[in-house]
């Protein structure tokens, strides 16, 4: 079955649980997201190896955005360099689960793989409270310069050192098998989807208790303002170290998981473009929604794709496949300009949406329709002392 | 993208070049030669982070498409240049056309997002920079040679000006020349006409300046166009220095970004400022690799930023940018 076939299909059938009137109110929501990971657990089955790895990714990514979220959605620092920790919790779950025989100052015994994951993430927080407490300085457009400048410099320093990260070619692992009991039932490409999936879905889990904890209530207290935060006697500066190190957890353990799907972690594997797109798929996503940050890496790795389709649609194949990126921006743009709250926000709105409202909409469809008329009448009046500003009709 | 290859490349190359100077105090002319040197490509750099400081000091938006816009609209000028036209004649052509285009972008794709949440209008400069990238390397650069942009037809690019206490190239002297004609331009235009004033008004208080009677819209559109053309001029000047490519702007806007985070966003001599003390720095420290002595040249980026978070963290909002005052 064809990929986008088998995407309509869950999101048709998480649309329809969400609002099944047999279903008791208060289970709709839980039913409908069971029903979307039952259908996204079948679809590796059926969309072929290629659609598998790349959902394999957008989980990775999903990871990466949930964390990124947390700091930007809910506690409002900005971040464009997060790709740096993604960078070092690959760099930390290769060196782990390497024996290292050359490396004389270091445990020769290799970790198991679980355990070398979690480590990634503590590792990588460590980094992200490091970075943490100089940010507690910088806001705004100031700390979205100097985050960048994180992944900026790390590829160097990579490079540099190459005793422990093998310099500029990186490190290549082994991939970890499936586990016996799965073995018979998986592919490769498969076992690698579900592993994603599963960290996915328990980072998500975790992601969700945090928000609705009391942790969760202060970086919202901080985002929407620091001042009435300090009244209320919220501990400003700790909570935000505290949003910038989960959500470098975060971010190391997308790492790990994307370092032991692709076998490869090299300094450039994470650039400057893909640690700024992150930014980007949080915003398209939806700020401040753990849904938000998924749909995000959705559209992260499936936006360059669809944009390639419909470019060489519009423009004929060679022109096309040079084009695609115009198309890429121009739907970024659009997108934000149609729904400033990003996807998420634009789905939260439609969920509120009424048969009583669509009927008002259709009722004032002529108003609106003069009203718009008359905001763009500018254009073609050219009377001298008519049209916009001057307050006569 | 092929971008992101391309600016690895382009992120290395500048310390690439490990020379063994002497010291400053045996030749004090190339120690000169290197600071003039280094003011003329800073003063490019405080060009295009002029363009960013004008526009975030208007409507509070980081334009990250800045060096792209330049980019495509030297490329313009490129094309002119082939067809045999005046350089002077092409110089203010591709002025107006950027300021269309700037002016063209504020009222299309930024005036929607404003007002909304505040991330907005990052991701259609983000979507900006991709389109305008993208439309030039369909247009000039697919899979070329860089293309060689004259300089002015005051200054070559390969004769040297000897000024006494440093040699620098003429078109470096040019570069200066025209970096001190916009500042005194900019000067002349906010300080000294009825425009310049409100245009600072719409800055500093939108509301209050609609209720004075500006037309708060067109000075942002105004605003824009402006802050396009600062950038065109930044572009045309650093195109004969390091030639047309995809990746020439990605090389300038980093350190342009820096430049105006350095000298504070709000601050347009700060940018200024900023750009020149990055591009003498710059210049030195691959002259004499006293800065990354330590480390090695390879990693003389990573040293530089953290010297501007070193900076950043002394002065949280640059050198010469106002503190925000916070209320509830």
């Amino acid at each position: 079955m064809g990929f986008w076939w088998a995407i309509a299909i869950a999101v048709a059938a998480a649309a329809t649980v969400r609002f099944a009137p047999v279903i008791p109110r208060r289970w709709r929501v839980l039913a409908s997201l069971a029903v979307l990971l039952l259908v996204v657990c079948w679809m590796p089955f059926t969309v072929g190896t290629f659609k598998t790895s790349q959902m394999t990714t957008v989980a990775t990514w999903g990871i990466v955005a949930i964390g990124l979220n947390l700091l930007t959605g809910y506690n409002g620092q900005i971040s464009l360099g997060h790709g740096a920790f993604v960078t070092i919790g690959a760099y930390a779950v290769a060196i782990l689960t390497d024996s290292k025989e050359h490396l004389g100052f270091v445990d020769a015994s290799a970790w198991p793989f679980w355990a070398a994951i979690v480590a990634g993430g503590f590792i990588a927080a460590a980094f992200g409270f490091a970075v943490g407490v100089p940010a507690l300085r910088l806001s705004g457009p100031y700390l979205a310069v100097a985050s960048l400048g994180l992944v900026i410099a790390l590829p160097p320093v990579l490079a540099k050192y190459d005793g422990l990260t093998g310099g500029r070619l990186g490190i290549r692992e082994p991939q970890p098998p499936p586990p016996g009991f799965l073995a018979d039932l998986l592919n490769r490409d498969q076992w690698f989807f579900f592993l994603a999936l599963t960290t996915l879905v328990l980072m998500a889990l975790l992601a969700w208790l945090i928000v609705r904890s009391r942790w969760g209530r202060a970086f919202i207290a901080v985002r929407d303002s620091e001042v009435a935060a300090m009244a209320a006697g919220i501990p400003v500066a700790q909570y935000k170290v505290m949003a910038y190190t989960i959500s470098a957890f975060y971010g190391g353990i997308a790492g790990g998981i994307f370092m032991s799907t692709i076998g490869l972690i090299t300094p450039e594997s994470i650039g400057i473009i893909l640690s700024i797109n992150y930014f980007t798929a949080i915003v398209i996503g939806g700020l401040g929604s753990i849904m938000g940050s998924i749909i995000g890496g959705f559209v992260l790795v499936f936006l360059p794709d669809l944009s390639t389709d419909l470019a060489t649609g519009i423009f004929g194949d060679r022109q096309g496949k040079q084009l695609w990126p115009t198309i890429y921006g121009a739907v970024l743009i659009g997108v934000i300009i149609l729904m400033p709250h990003g996807i998420a926000g634009a789905v939260h709105r439609l969920s509120r949406l009424r048969p009583a409202h669509v009927a008002e909409a259709i009722h004032g469809l002529p108003k609106a329709l003069r009203q718009t008329a008359e905001r763009f009448s500018w254009a073609w009046d050219i009377r001298p002392g008519r049209g916009k500003g001057t307050g006569e009709p | 993208m092929d971008v992101l290859a391309s600016l690895a490349t382009a992120l290395s190359s500048p310390a690439a070049t490990f020379l063994a100077a002497d010291p400053p105090w045996e030749n004090p002319d190339l120690f000169f030669s290197q600071v003039v040197a280094g003011m003329a490509t800073g003063s490019i750099y405080g060009l295009i982070a002029l363009g960013i400081v004008l526009i975030y000091r208007s409507t509070d938006v980081i334009n990250f498409a800045q060096g792209e816009m330049a980019l495509f609209v030297t490329f313009v000028g490129w094309s002119m240049i082939q067809a045999d036209v005046n350089y002077w004649i092409v110089f203010f052509l591709v002025l107006a056309l950027a300021g269309a285009i700037g002016a063209l972008v504020e009222r299309t794709v930024i005036r929607p997002v404003e007002g909304g949440p505040v991330l907005n209008p990052v991701i259609v400069t983000l979507g900006l920079f991709v389109v305008f990238n993208s439309l030039t390397a369909f247009i000039w650069a697919q899979g070329q040679l860089p293309k060689g942009y004259p300089a002015t037809p005051l200054g070559s690019h390969l004769k040297a000006v000897d000024l006494g206490f440093a040699r620098i190239t003429e078109h470096q002297l040019m570069v200066l020349v025209i970096a001190v004609i916009v500042m005194l331009a900019l000067y002349l235009l906010f300080n000294h006409t009825k425009l310049g004033l409100a245009m600072r008004a719409t800055a500093q208080n939108p509301q209050a300046a609609r209720l004075m009677g500006i037309n708060v819209g067109q000075m942002l559109m105004l605003g824009w166009a402006l802050s396009a053309m600062v950038g065109a001029v930044g572009g045309i000047l650093v195109a004969p220095i390091l030639f047309l490519d995809l990746v020439t702007m990605l090389r300038v806007i980093l350190f342009a970004f820096a430049a105006a985070v350095l000298g504070g966003l709000d601050s347009p001599p700060g940018a200024m400022v900023g750009g020149i003390i990055i591009g003498i720095v710059q210049n030195v420290a691959s002259t004499y690799s006293f800065g990354p002595v330590f480390f090695g040249p390879e990693l003389s980026l990573p040293v530089a930023l953290l010297v501007l978070v070193a900076i950043l963290l002394v002065r949280p909002t640059g050198l010469f940018g106002r503190r925000a005052v916070r209320r509830v």
